[in-house]
């Protein structure tokens, strides 16, 4: 027989099967919602409180921060010969630590709490580059990168808890790229793929 | 013996070619676009897949959830709806794995009549068979019935399943035979 032949009863138990169930517009609803809730708004940013001081900051405010030091730390190097280095610019992502260290509020553990992380990435064709990662939910809006003084590097310092890390670039706001400096892997959850930082305490 | 060809089944709603894009830069009115065209195929999907069918609208959410915060990171030259149904199939399965654990035993009765059958209209002869058709799926292995599934009542062409699963052609159809042979046999025995 051949494999075309009719076979009315599993015909008919696929047709069964390909009924869709009614539309849902309650569940569309929730849908939607737990996604727009799972992307990350200010609202959302663990507070960190910084050294003795007690002064609490918003952790993606202290982004900013970290970028402009970054871009200090490119027209610096460019002008001003030191002996001691004193932020590593690493030419791959690399920890670093500030003078002073950050509790979050939230953990009971030194090793939970995040650690500045540099990324750098070299386009000088991009007009706007960010990190994306599964530490940010992949919005790209929450780490833009900064354009280098010669125009090609970006980089962009932001705090990540200690652990393995899959992330990548979105250039333009539209192109996800990998890093080619570090290691790849397969998301087995979706797919694709995705660079991967190890970030820890030396 | 396996049933002729079969068409790929439309999408509930047609999505517009720019959506997509849209949803990728966080439209969330894109994204609702999305989930109103494929909700009801996910559903379907999922109350099939799942060993507590129970789960399937949470499994919906989850992998549009997924999906949602992976866009970004969708690459436009590979086809939508298999990148959707690979994320689905990949939470389905996690939820079989963590319901094993919890309970090994098989879908029995008592879940199939907690799961509503997808149509509400039809005479009782018509949701017996339904019933009977649910029930003879529900005892296919999860690895054939997962495929049997994305291919004869999602459509999907074995090409596409073997990029979205990794699993080689030769092997797909084995297995879509496999689920096919037990599933005629469960029915035969009734309505044969």
């Amino acid at each position: 027989m051949s494999n075309d032949a009719p076979d009315p009863i599993l015909d008919r138990a696929i047709d069964e099967l390909r009924r869709l169930p009614p539309v849902d517009p309650v569940a569309i609803r929730r849908i939607v919602a737990a996604a727009a809730e799972a992307r990350v708004t200010a609202a959302d940013e663990p507070v960190f409180v910084a050294g003795s001081s007690g002064r609490s900051i918003r952790i993606w405010s202290a982004i900013g921060l970290a970028a402009a030091a970054a871009v200090a730390g490119f027209i610096v190097r460019g002008a001003v010969t030191t002996k001691a280095p004193a932020q590593v610019v690493a030419q791959t992502p690399v920890a670093t630590t500030t003078s002073e260290s950050l509790t979050q509020v939230t953990s009971s553990s030194a090793e939970s709490s995040p650690i500045l992380q540099q990324f750098i990435f070299e386009n000088a064709h991009a007009h706007s580059v960010s990190v994306v990662g599964d530490f940010n939910k992949w919005d790209r809006s929450t780490a833009p990168m900064q354009r280098s003084s010669d125009d090609a590097t970006w980089s962009v310092i932001i705090p990540i808890v200690p652990g393995r890390h899959i992330y990548g670039y979105m250039v333009d706001d539209s192109l996800f790229t990998l890093d080619p400096r570090a290691p790849k892997v397969k998301d087995v959850d979706l797919g694709t793929e995705g660079s991967v930082v190890m970030v820890g305490r030396p | 013996m396996t049933p002729a060809p079969l068409q790929r089944p439309a999408p509930a709603t047609a999505l517009d070619s720019t959506t997509i894009s849209r949803a990728k830069l966080g439209d969330i009115d894109a994204f609702t676009a999305i989930v109103e065209a494929y909700h009801s195929r996910c559903l379907r999907f999922a109350r099939a897949m799942l060993r507590n069918p129970d789960d399937a609208e949470d499994m919906v959410q989850e992998a549009f959830v997924r999906l949602y915060r992976a866009l970004p990171r969708y690459e436009e030259r590979q086809r939508f709806e298999s990148w959707l149904f690979q994320i689905l199939g990949n939470c389905c399965r996690t939820a079989n794995t963590a319901f094993r654990r919890h309970d090994a035993r098989t879908v029995d009765d008592e879940v199939l009549t907690r799961v509503p059958s997808p149509h509400t209209t039809g005479s009782a002869l018509d949701n017996e068979w339904g019933d009977d058709v649910r029930r003879a799926l529900a005892d296919v292995p999860d690895y054939n019935r997962e495929i049997f599934l994305l291919h004869y009542i999602e459509g999907f062409a074995y090409d596409e399943i073997e990029r979205m699963t990794g699993i080689k052609q030769s092997a797909l159809k084995m297995r879509v035979k496999r689920a096919s042979d037990m599933l005629r046999s469960k029915l035969a025995a009734r309505y044969g």
